[in-house]
């Protein structure tokens, strides 16, 4: 692909869920089971908008993007459409966005550090789809 | 998630606690309880929580923990609660203990108004866990639509006579302590105890509790507590963190050891004149002797602390040893986190024991005495977990009640 998607429409969507269903084995997803939603606000068309990823046994099944309220989801993340663009593109590690508190985390937080290497994983992935943010 | 059978003798029917509690909760209108106390932790949890903890007791359903994250999944590993009700805090946007718990609060138990209650007081014990001035200003802001009321009294209460499993692991606990004071006799026995320090002996103890199955030397008094010589007598003194002090010929030495079994707590002190004994000495060691044979004689439902105090006062005074006694002769405890304190908060002194405490059967106290004379630099402790029965006390630790004169 050499065109750039615009950043959470739903080309950019198509292209994340192809590459995380082609490079992210079940193995490498440790078979896990869980959903997490990134809640997006101040986007720049003014409406929030999150995106969604639901794993079943290692595999991704679902990802949405949209606007409003999201599927009910065993993580959820809230911050700034500017931070996690941001955090998409590598210039910022959503580690240090979620230790200054410019990310919100809701969820087990055990089982959060047991899917973190997971969540960085995935966030690689989507780093390397070009994008127009 | 620890499980127990209910034919286990440890057992303790926790979810009925738990429906005790929000009963009372439910008399009292209080829709979400926010414990802090590492009392009330251990007693609902069953689980030992060294960093700052709570605990979320809603109307109903079961409790959660929140602890630091560092420790929640050893927490839910020895707790009878679910990983998904032991929660761990972090300096993590959305995972502070104040934003955690109060969202858990309002969105997971949809408590958005009402009244929840709390844990606040004083202490004398450093570790008891009341909320803090800054927890209760940010989560009296954080939860805004809520009145938050103290309500610590609803843990005291249901806590004050315990169940069978809860006082078979006291049994355990002092049996346990007992072990750790054989070795302790036979370390010291037959010279072994020149060149000893009081560290070492509170070690010698704790590695034969340990391997008797003790977790944990509790008090936080410095673990064993060890006092040789004039540090036996120091003046209304019952506190010794072990010393780097030699044993030495002719002293007095008090061995105060601790174990911990399920989270209850073993605390039995034991005595001994080192090497030889002068007369007066041994004047000093029978009136401590006699005065704790007479006190548990007397232990029993339905007499009070300053009744007990006053009947024993009167024979220390008939004996010519008053001035040497500390006028006190208990103090309370529980799981670990429920210390010093005996009943309700319902004395003269806020957050003390009410002298005119009525014992009821069931309860477990320390029958603790301490026994002073400065100018002698000599000094005698008791402590042991007792049972208040109907007409006596069960001494929970079995080790012989002597002063002993170690060769």
């Amino acid at each position: 692909m050499s065109d750039k998607v615009v950043y959470l429409s739903s080309q950019w969507r198509d292209e994340v869920a192809k590459r995380l269903k082609s490079e992210l084995s079940p193995e490498k997803m440790k078979f896990i089971t869980t959903s997490v939603a990134f809640n997006y606000i101040n986007c720049p068309q003014g409406k929030d908008r999150y995106l969604y990823f639901k794993c079943e046994e290692g595999s991704i099944t679902e990802v949405i993007v949209d606007e409003g309220d999201p599927p009910k989801a065993e993580f959820t993340i809230t911050g700034n459409y500017d931070l996690f663009a941001q955090i998409t593109q590598g210039i910022i590690k959503s580690h240090r966005a979620l230790m200054s508190g410019k990310l919100r985390l809701k969820g087990n937080m055990v089982k959060a550090l047991k899917l973190a290497s997971l969540a960085d994983r995935l966030n690689n992935i989507m780093a390397q789809v070009p994008t127009i943010y | 998630m620890s499980t127990m059978l209910n034919n286990d003798p440890y057992f303790i029917d926790f979810p009925g606690r738990v429906s005790q509690i929000q009963e009372s909760m439910a008399n009292e209108n209080i829709d979400c309880y926010l414990g802090s106390r590492l009392r009330t932790i251990s007693w609902v949890a069953d689980a030992f929580c060294p960093w700052r903890s709570y605990i979320v007791i809603p109307a109903q359903g079961n409790p959660t923990v929140f602890t630091f994250v560092i420790d929640a999944a050893r927490v839910a590993d020895d707790s009878w609660l679910d990983e998904d009700h032991v929660l761990g805090y972090a300096p993590l946007g959305g995972m502070d203990q104040i934003t955690l718990i109060s969202d858990f609060i309002k969105d997971d138990l949809n408590v958005k108004s009402g009244r929840i209650g709390i844990e606040s007081g004083m202490s004398n014990y450093l570790p008891e866990g009341n909320i803090t001035l800054f927890e209760y200003e940010n989560f009296k802001a954080a939860l805004s639509g809520c009145e938050l009321v103290n309500a610590h009294y609803i843990i005291d209460r249901l806590s004050l006579v315990k169940d069978e499993g809860t006082i078979n692991r006291f049994r355990e606990a002092s049996r346990i302590v007992d072990v750790g004071h054989k070795a302790v006799k036979e370390a010291l026995s037959n010279g072994g105890w020149k060149g000893m320090t009081e560290t070492e002996i509170a070690d010698i103890a704790a590695l034969a509790m340990r391997r008797a199955g003790s977790v944990w030397e509790w008090s936080f008094t410095g673990g064993n507590e060890i006092a040789s010589g004039y540090r036996t007598g120091l003046a209304g003194g019952a506190c010794t963190p072990a010393s780097t002090r030699e044993l030495r010929f002719g002293e007095p030495l008090m061995v105060d050891i601790h174990a911990m079994f399920k989270l209850a707590l073993g605390d039995h002190a034991h005595n001994y004149l080192i090497g030889s004994s002068t007369d007066r000495q041994l004047w000093h060691a029978n009136n401590f002797i006699d005065i704790v044979s007479l006190t548990l004689k007397t232990y029993k439902a339905g007499i009070s602390p300053v009744s007990l105090g006053e009947q024993m006062m009167d024979f220390a005074e008939e004996r010519g040893f008053a001035e040497y006694m500390v006028p006190g002769f208990e103090h309370g405890i529980g799981m670990l986190g429920d210390e010093w304190r005996i009943g309700l908060n319902e004395g003269p002194f806020p957050f003390w024991t009410n002298p005119d405490h009525t014992y009821q059967e069931n309860e477990v106290l320390i029958c603790a005495m301490q026994y002073a004379c400065p100018d002698d630099e000599i000094g005698f402790r008791y402590e042991n977990p007792i049972v208040i029965k109907k007409d006596k006390c069960e001494a929970l630790s079995k080790f012989g009640l002597r002063v002993e004169v170690i060769e």
